[in-house]
């Protein structure tokens, strides 16, 4: 059925020439000369002051990248990329030795931090008003809340260099490593060596590859046994700089019965030209840890017209490697010209779970191509995938997924639901979802209605009164609403703002 | 540009098979599609062909006696082809309004670069017969097209089926051969559904354990057209079956239903694609499966809606039941809609038998084996239920037994 007025009004509300992190920030920045070469790689490991070894796992990746050809598979068009006419680094000069205390931080930042709605008490935090722990005038619940007096620990990426990492003392009592992984790369190489690329292989794909090659920053996170991670930890990228490509690397590993929350956000100004952003995230849980990351994703999404906005081409694995580990990615994606995103879980530890919950709002010229993929390869492994894309404008909306149980992964489970809505004749939207099973006591379970889901709740609305079409928007609403609650406090405030749409009359 | 690739032994052998044509180039240059063709991702088709039967063609003086060995599945008038040839002196008397002429050769061109079947069709010169049945015919009994594989020979025929304005009609297109003969059928199939047509089309498929089938269904629905697919797979040893439909019309109506049985050793892929041009248009696409032993399944759906398509309705369901742990599904059911009024649909199951419905019944004192046997029957069966004639509703519920008591 189509869309009803209030749900069109809402996704007109996040047009695209309304993107209010469009500005972009006078900061005098240190940027290398375009292209990509050997010696750029040279120089970007050069500042980063990096071991010979990462210099060379980069230029070993980097020469299997020149062999691979970039895929076409994804439902997106783009013209092609001109490789060589990118800057690969780029520093907010102030901050090249590092900030040794937030009071260095360029107020110009900060008022960047302002801008982007960062939430408050990280701000505080960012802004040095508040020193960490202190009360809050903003704490209004007490108790046990983690977010009480701006618990969220915040690394913040401002192009190429991470500019600020807050608590990182408080964490590192509990025993946790909260840096950025440039700095995880000089300190805890033996850490960073085992687990890179463990999880994302350096020749996975074309985007991966060249992420490994000319990464620059990115977060590093290790929880010790047993310890749950006693804040969320957060990360802010933002592109500034004209034609810089954003490569960073995000490093997440749970040890032996941990807990870590994880949140990203992103943004990027207004500029005309594409901007590239390939990131590689990659997450180990071991025995009875759990992850979970959560992304409010709104980079520059380009004009009406489909100029400008970032190319987002991101690699996202999870390996529940432990028994009865869990991981669950949770994203928000607004923005980027071009998403091409699968969060996904191998799910190889006996019992592990693997979540992924998914709202995707496309709108002018946008494309998106994102969904997940969930690997059973233990025993009594589930997973479970809710995803709900709406695509208005003249966008296009692919929901591409896989779900594939391994010949020994017994008693393994999965849920599936893709529903997407249209809005207006000129937009699509396409599920594409990939269904292999090789044992047969698997349970998979694919749908894409919404009758499924409503049916008895419909009849439950209407038998009390309730016309239709509302009772639909209500039960849908309520729908989102729990993909919404996956989300840590700090960012469902953030995403409902966001979104703020009725899924009513989802098709399939 | 690619490198020259090097050609298999079955696609040598297929270019052997036919002219020297621009449909030879393409295969020379691209060989036949390999999983990285989106199309044929669970079908690797240049590694699963491993060779080309070029066995010599039935003496058609056998034919009687062959097809005597084949137990009719209705009373239907019968067009028998033996190896790929049309065997007119064998053929039933036709009624009246049709018109079957043999000999057709249909000017053959791939539909799109990852058409195979097309290719190679159009590589080794298909022939079949082309059916035209004249506007407001009401036909009692269906057109039994009975397509016998004999000798391990290469098969490859093309029918042009044409049904008028309003006629009622019903076809049964049947793969049949013998355990052991390693036949290939390319079977390619134009059906054009006129307006206001009602047509039932049966896809029975039960060759024996060392055939390949490649078959093709085309169609083009005009405006208040009724078409029901029935798909039967219940044999062959690797299968594809496509059903592309194309709805041109305003209010026609597509039902598709489909069995799929695969047994050890066996693949069988069900590929369809469904689409719908001009608004208020519906489908509706239900398959089932049953996959045992050694055996692979694969079922791609595509729904796909344009953008003056508005009131579509597209409904798509696939229910799979895994038998055996070497057994082996795989389903990509895809919908691509440029619509927004449309209310499209799809669902996939793969599971093992319930273990309650187990309970259930063994509480009542029946042995599991026949409770599981019970209970995949019931699964597939119910398929069938609609179909009005009793008589082929009871054979093709017989095929399934049969292949139950052997795979079961």
């Amino acid at each position: 059925m189509p869309a009803v007025q209030e749900t069109i009004d809402a996704v007109k509300e996040i047009d695209v020439d309304k993107y209010k992190y469009g500005f972009s920030t006078d900061i005098d920045s240190d940027t290398t000369p375009k292209g990509l070469s050997e010696d750029t790689i040279r120089m970007i490991s050069g500042k980063k002051v990096e071991p010979e070894w990462m210099l060379k796992w980069r230029l070993e990746a980097y020469r299997r990248w020149l062999t691979m050809e970039e895929p076409t598979w994804a439902r997106v068009e783009y013209p092609k990329i001109d490789f060589q006419d990118i800057h690969y680094y780029s520093a907010p000069k102030n901050f090249e030795d590092g900030p040794k205390s937030l009071d260095e931080v360029d107020p110009e930042l900060l008022r960047t931090y302002e801008k982007l709605g960062i939430p408050l008490k990280e701000q505080e935090i960012l802004a040095g008003v508040r020193k960490a722990g202190d009360p809050s005038s903003l704490d209004d619940d007490g108790g046990d809340n983690v977010y009480k007096s701006g618990r969220v620990a915040v690394d913040a990426i401002f192009d190429s260099v991470s500019v600020v990492t807050t608590f990182k003392a408080e964490l590192a009592k509990a025993g946790v490593i909260f840096c950025p992984i440039s700095e995880a790369i000089r300190e805890h190489p033996e850490l960073v060596q085992k687990y890179l690329a463990s999880v994302v292989p350096v020749t996975d794909n074309y985007y991966a590859t060249l992420n490994s090659a000319v990464f620059t920053d990115g977060s590093f996170v290790y929880v010790p046994e047993g310890v749950r991670c006693p804040m969320e930890l957060s990360t802010y990228f933002r592109i500034n700089e004209m034609n810089t490509g954003q490569f960073e690397r995000t490093l997440i590993i749970a040890e032996k019965g941990s807990y870590v929350s994880y949140l990203e956000g992103c943004t990027a100004p207004q500029r005309d030209e594409n901007q590239l952003h390939a990131a590689v995230v990659e997450l180990v849980a071991m025995e009875d840890a759990e992850i979970k990351y959560s992304t409010v994703q709104n980079w520059y999404p380009g004009d009406e017209t489909g100029k400008g906005g970032i190319y987002n081409f991101v690699t996202k694995r999870g390996n529940c490697q432990g028994d009865n580990s869990k991981i669950s990615w949770t994203q928000v994606e607004t923005g980027s010209a071009i998403t091409w995103k699968y969060p996904s879980c191998i799910l190889r530890g006996d019992g592990s779970q693997g979540e992924f919950y998914s709202i995707a709002v496309s709108n002018g010229a946008q494309q998106v191509d994102s969904g997940t993929k969930m690997l059973h390869l233990g025993k009594n492994t589930k997973s479970r995938i809710i995803s709900k894309g709406i695509s208005a404008g003249r966008s296009q909306n692919t929901y591409r997924g896989q779900v594939n149980v391994h010949r020994k992964a017994t008693d393994a489970r999965n849920f599936t639901q893709c529903d997407s809505l249209l809005i207006g004749d000129q937009c699509g939207a396409h599920t594409v979802p990939y269904i292999e099973a090789k044992n047969s006591s698997a349970q998979l379970e694919h749908e894409a209605t919404t009758s499924k889901i409503s049916d008895d709740q419909l009849f439950y609305c209407l038998q009390r009164g309730i016309p239709e079409e509302e009772a639909i928007a209500l039960i849908v609403n309520g729908f989102v609403k729990e993909v919404i609650q996956k989300l840590p406090m700090e960012f469902a405030v953030e995403a409902q703002k966001l979104i703020g749409i009725s899924l009513e009359g989802s098709v399939g | 540009m690619n490198a020259p690739i090097k050609l298999t032994e079955a696609e040598q052998a297929l270019l052997l098979l036919g002219s020297d044509g621009e449909a030879s180039g393409i295969l020379r240059e691209r060989g036949l599609p390999t999983r990285r063709v989106e199309a044929w991702h669970y079908t690797d088709l240049r590694n699963l062909l491993k060779s080309i039967p070029t066995g010599s063609q039935l003496d058609t003086g056998d034919v009687d006696r062959l097809l005597s060995s084949y137990q009719r599945l209705t009373h239907a008038t019968r067009l028998p082809f033996v190896d790929g040839k049309y065997i007119a002196d064998a053929a039933d008397e036709t009624p009246n309004g049709v018109l079957v002429a043999g000999e057709n050769a249909p000017n053959l061109t791939p539909a799109a670069d990852d058409d195979a079947i097309g290719l190679i069709g159009a590589i080794t010169g298909a022939k079949g017969v082309s059916i035209a049945i004249k506007d407001g015919v009401k036909l009692d009994k269906p057109l039994g097209l009975a397509q016998v594989i004999a000798s391990s020979s290469f098969c490859s025929t093309a029918h042009t089926i044409n049904v008028g304005k309003g006629a009622h009609v019903s076809f049964i297109e049947r793969h049949l051969s013998g355990d052991g003969i390693t036949g290939q059928g390319n079977a390619i199939t134009s059906l054009s559904v006129g307006e206001g047509a009602e047509v039932l089309w049966a896809i029975v498929q039960q060759h024996g354990n060392q055939c390949t089938h490649l078959g093709q269904l085309n169609v083009d629905l005009a405006a208040d057209a009724r078409l029901t697919i029935l798909i039967l797979n219940c044999g062959g040893k690797l299968v594809r079956q496509e059903v592309h439909v194309k709805s041109n019309g305003e209010n026609s109506d597509l039902e598709i239903l489909g069995v799929n049985l695969v047994g050890d050793k066996t693949h069988v892929d069900v590929t369809t694609s469904l689409l719908h041009n001009v608004p208020n248009t519906n489908a509706e696409e239900t398959f089932r499966n049953v996959i045992t032993g050694s055996g692979h399944g694969v079922f791609q759906g595509q729904i796909r809606v344009a953008q003056p398509a508005q009131k579509t309705d597209a409904q798509m369901a696939c229910n799979t039941l895994l038998l055996s742990d070497e057994a082996e599904f795989s389903a990509k059911p895809e919908l691509e809609i440029f619509a927004d009024d449309v209310i499209c649909a799809h669902g996939a199951t793969v599971t093992d038998i319930d273990d309650e419905h187990l309970f259930y019944m063994r509480a009542r004192g029946i042995g599991e084996t026949d409770a599981r046997a019970l209970l995949i029957k019931a699964f597939v069966d119910e398929i069938f239920d609609d179909l009005e004639d009793e008589t082929f509703k009871g054979a093709l519920v017989g095929l399934i037994d049969d292949w139950l008591d052997r795979n079961g």
